[in-house]
Parts: C-alpha cells; structure tokens; sequence
C-alpha cells in the first residue's frame, strides 16, 4: 500500500483513479486511511459483493484473500486483470503505467 | 467463482466509502481510467 500511495500522483497524471475494495468495515477502513494518509478512494465491501463480482480468490491454507487488480479505462471495458497467488503477487506498476499510456494514446 | 475477462465490459457496482458516500464504477464512466485493487487486508 506504500508504494501505492507513493505512486498515486503518477496514476492520477495518466487520468486514473485508484480505487481500493477490501472485507473490512468502514470504521477499520477510515483508520487505516487517516493513519497512511491515503490519497485514493478506499471502499469498504463488509459482505464481499464486489470481491465475489470480481472473483478475488480466497486461499483457506494461505490465511486470506489473495491480491487482484483490474485496470478499466474509460469506456468501462476490462484492459488488464491480475489474480495474485500469493500475498507478494502484486503487478509492478511501471506495467501498469506503460499500459496506461498506451490506453491514453 | 466469476473473474472477469480482458477486453470485456468491466461488471458495475455501488459501494459506501468509509464516509457513507456512494461509489460506483459508472461515476467514472467517459471521465477516467480505473484501478481496482482488491486488498488482502490491513494486517
């Protein structure tokens, strides 16, 4: 999440929100937020609506959700999808940047 | 489990915020990019 929010400004150049879901609450959700300082939108999926809509995987003998990133760009269409396998399978995101300028032409 | 698929309509839904202002992903429709991040947690 660090790198993340070190990296928001360069989303932002490229016309991206960075927008991130999780199974907290709101109340751990707006702590977290506060205590990081976190520039992007944070929204609290309690009952897993999205994290199911999107398939984020559930590991049971890895203790958790497995990290996944959708980019989308403005028509609303899929233009990147990455499932991690594990907790540290999280895309670079110089790639993500490199797609966005393509996107952004 | 669904996934979603490259190239294809990105599936839309509203969410709250922490501060009780709804989300959706059509708000940025024809307005900006967007990256999701499905979060493993605040551990």
């Amino acid at each position: 999440m660090a790198q993340l929010r070190q990296d928001d400004r360069e989303f932002f150049k490229r016309n991206t929100r960075v927008i991130v879901v999780g199974p907290e609450g709101p109340q751990a959700f707006s702590t977290y937020w506060k205590k990081h300082d976190l520039p992007f939108i944070g929204l609290p999926d309690p009952g897993a609506s999205v994290l199911k809509l999107y398939g984020q995987e559930v590991n049971l003998f890895k203790l958790g959700r497995m990290p996944a990133q959708v980019m989308i760009d403005k028509t609303g269409t899929v233009r990147f999808v990455h499932y991690g396998h594990s907790m540290s399978d999280i895309p670079e995101n110089g790639e993500l940047f490199t797609l966005l300028d393509q996107i952004n032409g | 489990m669904p996934r979603v698929d490259l190239n294809t309509p990105a599936p839309d839904f509203t969410l709250q915020d922490f501060n009780s202002n709804p989300v959706s992903l059509s708000d940025f429709k024809g307005k900006a990019n967007v990256l999701l991040i499905f979060n493993r947690g605040f551990t």
